[in-house]
C-alpha cells in the first residue's frame, strides 16, 4: 500500500492530467453546446483535432528518442511513419482478409516490419558519424517515397482510400471511440519512453548523447545501443503512421515525404529537445497553431485584410524564428532551466537530499 | 613474463597520415604505479589511447595478461579489465553522480557493494550523490571520472593527466586516492606535474617524439639531476 501511495504522490500531476485527457471530449462537449457522441459538430470537429495532436505527438515522441535522448539526427523518420502507412493500408485493400484481420494484421506487420526495416538501416548507417549519417537517412526516405510514388499498384501519386475499416474502428461514424484508442496508444509511449529513459539503458543513451567515446571506453557498444534507439523509434513511427491513416482514411507517398520530417523535427525543438513533455508540447502548440491561423482573414479596415492562408508558410516561419528566439531549448527545456534557477541554491555541504539531474523535471 | 600486467613493444600509431607514434614501449609490473613522462605532444596520451583501442596501432604488439588487444574495439578492451580516465575530466555531465557510477557497473546490483570503498576514497561524492555531474567542480569531476573507472573490476588503470588545472590542495587528495587504489589494482600515469608523478610512481618511462626512450625506477630518477633535465627539462 506504501508503494500505491507514494507512486500517486510523485505521479500525481500526470495523472490529473490523464483524467484531464478523458474528459476532454466531454469537457469541449459542454464549451460548445454540441454532442462529443455525435457525428458531426463542433465536439467533433475539436476531437479530430485533438486526435491529430496525439498521433503527431506520438511521432514526435519517437524522433524524440533519437534527437533527443540520443543525439541521432536522423532526416528520414517520415520513411516510418509512411509505411507503416502503406503496410496497413496494404492488408486492408490488397489483401482478402477481413476488416478486423486486417486491422490487426496490418498494425502488427506495420510495426514488425518497420522494426526490421530500422533494423537493418541502422545497422547499415548508424556507423556513420554527424552529417554523413543524416544525409543517408534522407537519401533513403527520398527513395522509398519515389518507389511508392511510381508504384501502379498502390495508385502511384495519388494513393489509395481506406474503405474497409471495421465498424469499430471508424472515426467518421463513431470518432470518441477512435479518441480513445489513440488517447490510449499516446500515454502508453509517452509512459514507455519515461521508463525507458529512466532504466540503466537510458543513462546510456544519454551518455552517448554526451560524448559517444567516453560510453564507449567504459565498455559499452554504443552502435548496439543506438541501434536499439533506432528500431524502437522505427517501430513507435509505424503506429504514428497507422493511426494518421486510419483517420484521414488514405495511404499515399506524401507521407514519406520530407515534410513529415520536418514536422517532428520543428515540434521536438521548438517543444524542447531531450525532454519528455517536450515533444507533446510541440505537437500541440504547432498543430493548434495550423488549425487557428491558416485559414483565417484578419480583417483591419473594409479595404485591408491579411488573408493568413495565403501567407501562412512565411508567417509560420516568422512564428518559428520567434519561437527558438524566445525559447532557446524549446519551450519545456527553457522552462525547466528558468526554474532550476529560481529555486534556492543547493548547499552541497550539508548533505541534505539534493533535486536529481535534469532529465527528470519536464 | 607473468607478472607484467601490461606490455606494449614497439608499437607504431598513426592518425591520419600522421606517424604520432614511432615505436613506444612499456611493461606495467602488476601493482605497481608507472608514470608516463614526457614533453606536450610527445604522444603520452596517444599511448593510452593505442592501448583502448581508441587510436589502433598499425605494428606492434600490446599484451593485456598476457593476451594480445591489438584490433580489438574500446569496449571489449574495457571489458577486458582496464579503466581509461581520459583528460580532461571525461563524465557525464547530463548524469548524475549515481548515474555516472551506475552506467560503469555492467553488472546490475553490482554498485551497493562497491560505493563504501569509493566513498572512503573520495568522502565529496557521497554527498554530491544525487548531483548532475556538470554541476561539480574541477576536483570533483576528477574523482568522478576515476570513481568511474574504479566501478567495474579493472585490474588496470590508465589515468591520463588527473592533475591537470587543479588546485594543489585537490592534488594530494587525488595522490592519495591514487595510492590507495594502487594497493588493489595497477596503474598506468601521464602525468605532467613531475612533483606528483615522482611522488606516487614506481617505475618511469620518458617518451620523446614518439618513441620511448629511457625506462627505469623512479627512485633512480629522482636523485639524477641530469637525467631529469635532459628528459624533462626541470629541475
Amino acid at each position: 500500500m506504501a508503494f500505491w501511495r507514494k507512486t500517486l504522490q510523485t505521479n500525481a500531476g500526470l495523472l490529473i492530467i490523464l483524467l484531464l485527457l478523458i474528459l476532454l471530449p466531454h469537457i469541449i462537449g459542454l464549451l460548445t453546446g454540441s454532442d462529443p457522441f455525435a457525428t458531426r459538430g463542433a465536439a467533433v470537429s475539436w476531437q479530430g483535432t485533438i486526435i491529430e495532436i496525439y498521433i503527431l505527438a506520438i511521432f514526435t515522441i519517437s524522433y524524440n528518442l533519437l534527437f533527443g535522448f540520443s543525439g541521432v539526427i536522423s532526416f528520414g523518420h517520415a520513411l516510418f511513419f509512411g509505411m507503416g502507412g502503406y503496410i496497413l493500408g496494404l492488408a486492408l485493400e490488397y489483401t482478402e482478409l477481413t476488416p478486423d484481420m486486417g486491422i490487426i494484421v496490418g498494425i502488427l506487420g506495420a510495426v514488425v516490419i518497420c522494426g526490421v526495416l530500422g533494423f537493418l538501416i541502422g545497422l547499415a548507417s548508424l556507423r556513420l558519424r554527424g552529417v554523413y549519417f543524416t544525409v543517408f537517412t534522407l537519401a533513403i526516405a527520398e527513395s522509398f517515397y519515389i518507389f511508392w510514388g511510381r508504384l501502379p499498384l498502390t495508385k502511384g501519386e495519388d494513393g489509395f482510400t481506406l474503405t474497409t475499416l471495421p465498424t469499430w474502428l471508424n472515426p467518421i461514424a463513431d470518432r470518441i471511440t477512435f479518441y480513445y484508442i489513440v488517447m490510449v496508444i499516446f500515454v502508453l509511449t509517452f509512459l514507455f519512453i519515461r521508463r525507458l529513459m529512466f532504466s540503466p539503458t537510458g543513462a546510456v543513451l544519454l551518455a552517448i548523447r554526451e560524448n559517444e567515446e567516453r560510453a564507449k571506453t567504459i565498455g559499452y557498444n554504443t552502435l548496439y545501443f543506438k541501434l536499439m534507439a533506432f528500431t524502437v523509434a522505427a517501430m513507435i513511427a509505424a503506429l504514428a503512421g497507422v493511426l494518421q491513416v486510419v483517420f484521414n482514411k488514405k495511404v499515399g507517398p506524401e507521407l514519406l515525404s520530407v515534410g513529415y520530417t520536418i514536422d517532428p523535427l520543428l515540434m521536438t525543438i521548438i517543444g524542447g529537445a531531450g525532454t519528455f513533455t517536450g515533444p507533446v508540447i510541440g505537437a500541440t502548440t504547432l498543430h493548434l497553431l495550423d488549425r487557428t491561423l491558416r485559414d483565417r482573414v484578419i480583417t483591419f479596415t473594409p479595404d485591408f485584410a491579411l488573408d493568413i492562408g495565403k501567407s501562412w508558410m512565411l508567417i509560420s516561419g516568422f512564428i518559428f524564428i520567434i519561437v527558438v528566439i524566445v525559447f532557446p531549448y524549446g519551450i519545456v527545456g527553457t522552462w525547466n532551466r528558468w526554474r532550476a534557477k529560481r529555486r534556492p541554491p543547493i548547499t552541497v555541504s550539508s548533505g541534505t537530499q539534493a533535486p536529481i539531474a535534469e532529465k527528470q523535471s519536464g | 613474463m607473468a607478472d607484467n600486467i601490461l606490455e606494449v613493444n614497439t608499437i607504431n600509431t598513426f592518425i591520419g597520415q600522421f606517424h604520432i607514434l614511432e615505436g613506444v614501449s612499456v611493461t606495467v609490473p602488476k601493482g605497481s604505479i608507472t608514470v608516463l613522462l614526457g614533453r606536450n605532444g610527445a604522444g603520452k596520451t596517444t599511448t593510452l589511447k593505442s592501448i583502448m583501442g581508441i587510436t589502433p596501432p598499425r605494428t606492434g604488439t600490446i599484451l593485456f595478461d598476457g593476451k594480445s588487444v591489438v584490433g580489438k574495439r574500446p569496449y571489449t578492451i574495457a571489458k577486458l579489465g582496464i579503466g581509461y580516465v581520459p583528460e580532461h575530466r571525461a563524465i557525464f555531465k547530463a548524469l548524475s553522480v549515481r548515474e555516472n557510477l551506475e552506467i560503469a557497473e555492467r553488472n546490475k546490483g553490482e554498485l551497493e557493494r562497491k560505493v563504501d570503498f569509493i566513498f572512503e576514497l573520495f568522502p565529496d561524492l557521497k554527498r554530491l550523490y544525487a548531483l548532475p555531474g556538470g554541476k561539480l567542480s574541477g576536483g570533483q569531476q576528477q574523482m568522478l571520472a576515476i570513481a568511474r573507472a574504479l566501478v567495474p573490476d579493472n585490474r588496470l588503470l590508465l589515468i591520463d593527466e588527473p592533475s591537470e588545472g587543479l588546485a594543489p590542495v585537490i592534488i594530494e587528495q587525488l595522490m592519495h586516492a591514487i595510492r590507495v587504489l594502487a594497493d588493489k589494482t595497477t596503474v598506468l600515469l601521464v602525468e605532467q606535474n613531475f612533483r606528483m608523478a615522482s611522488k606516487l610512481a614506481d617505475r618511469y618511462v620518458v617518451i620523446e617524439e614518439g618513441c620511448s626512450v629511457h625506462t627505469g625506477d623512479m627512485s633512480n630518477l629522482v636523485t639524477d639531476a641530469a637525467l631529469i633535465q635532459r628528459y624533462l627539462g626541470v629541475a
